[in-house]
């Protein structure tokens, strides 16, 4: 698999600041989505997030959200 | 991390992506509401999940609140109602044929009904009960009060005292437990390092590997598996954290095996079944160990670490 460290393409995406997502905690058309491993989204996540591992994402993105156009949320631990 | 996911869903095709860079950390730090409302994030305690959303903390029967409070302050409270008592049944010797009975005396509010009633008290509450002094009518009634709330806060008293006993030999039955299990750790990461060694040698010495050592190899990875199963709980699950030292070697060893299994499983023709789950799984695991997931807050070194690891998943998976 390619090194996200070495590779350079840029994959467009926006911003999402903490209070729009606050705003919209109860918002159908955006999907709110946690990263994190297993465990540490049980021990706490974002009310209404959805718990989609890091690992799993390549198995089971799709699975979990299947439309593409989707307004997608990522969150994990902080800023990388 | 989460700029990586992002990236891995854009190469899906997800079209619509934000990204909330702040994550947990912000998220938490301003005070937003997170579910299961009982925990921050926090380590798991040893062994249990957390359980779905929480509903409010079930109300304490008053016998629990008073099971709750501690020693010094039922000790406290058992001295304090004593004293109440006592100036109770004193102040009641103001009329006659209520308060207290010395033999055939009414016990009287003076200073010497004070002592006699505070001695009475002690009495009752320690359900000792002579009998030279009695009380009166409705004092009856706080007499038995009195002996049963005695009763109640001594047996409270000796419950504590022996349940801390039994959490000291709780603590060291678990301190013993965890050490036995990092040298279990380090012994098996030894022997899969070593084991990793033989193999990368015959595939130098002999380009192919034999199906006995196939086999073997499909052990090792298991076994390995198993070891780094247990870091990964070390790391997410422990209530007692071992030494920044102990886990920095730890990961160390971790590290150089998986990269042997790197280079084992990159020259290998072709891979069994079993070999490919074991190898996926240890892939899973090991990309796991992130260094801003896990619950306590790692030196760099450490944070390297396991950012090395999670390198070492990707050429592996």
């Amino acid at each position: 698999m390619a090194n996200p460290k070495n590779a350079e393409t840029v994959h467009s995406y926006s911003l999402i600041p903490r209070e729009e997502i606050l705003a919209r905690l109860q918002d159908r058309a955006l999907a709110i989505v946690n990263v994190m491993p297993a465990d540490s989204f049980k021990a706490g996540h974002i009310p209404g997030s959805l718990s989609l591992p890091i690992a799993d994402i390549p198995t089971k993105a799709l699975q979990l959200l299947s439309n593409l156009q989707q307004e997608i949320a990522i969150y994990c631990a902080g800023p990388t | 991390m989460g700029k990586q996911a992002v990236g891995l869903l854009a190469e899906i095709g997800y079209t619509n992506l934000r990204y909330y860079v702040g994550g947990m950390a912000e998220w938490l730090g301003s005070g937003g509401a997170v579910e299961p409302a009982t925990s921050a994030v926090v380590p798991l305690s040893n062994g249990t999940s957390p359980g779905a959303a929480a509903v409010a903390a079930p109300r304490l029967s008053w016998l629990e609140k008073v099971a709750a409070l501690s020693l010094e302050r039922l000790i406290a409270i058992w001295l304090a109602m004593i004293v109440v008592f006592g100036l109770l049944y004193w102040i009641a010797g103001v009329g006659m044929g209520m308060g207290l009975q010395a033999g055939n005396q009414a016990v009287k509010a003076d200073g010497q009904g004070l002592v006699t009633a505070i001695y009475f008290s002690f009495v009752t509450a320690l359900s000792i009960g002579y009998g030279d002094v009695v009380p009166l009518g409705w004092f009856r009634l706080a007499a038995i009060v009195e002996g049963a709330a005695g009763l109640l806060i001594f047996g409270c008293v000796i419950s504590k005292l022996v349940s801390r006993r039994q959490e000291e030999l709780t603590e060291e039955i678990h301190r013993t437990t965890f050490e036995d299990r990092l040298d279990r750790v380090r012994t098996n990461l030894h022997l899969v390092f070593s084991d990793l060694g033989s193999v990368q040698q015959l595939q130098v010495e002999q380009g192919v590997l034999p199906e006995l050592v196939l086999r073997r190899l499909e052990s090792t990875v298991r076994v390995f598996r198993g070891e780094l199963q247990a870091v990964h709980d070390l790391l997410y699950r422990c209530r007692v954290m071992p030494d920044e030292e102990t886990m920095a070697s730890l990961l160390a060893n971790l590290i150089i095996c998986l990269q042997g299994l790197a280079d084992i499983g990159g020259s290998l023709p072709s891979r069994s079944a079993n070999l490919t789950a074991g190898f996926k799984s240890i892939a899973n695991l090991a990309n796991d160990i992130c260094g801003e997931c896990v619950p306590r807050t790692y030196a760099p070194e450490l944070k390297d670490s396991m950012d090395q690891i999670q390198e070492l998943a990707r050429r592996i998976g």
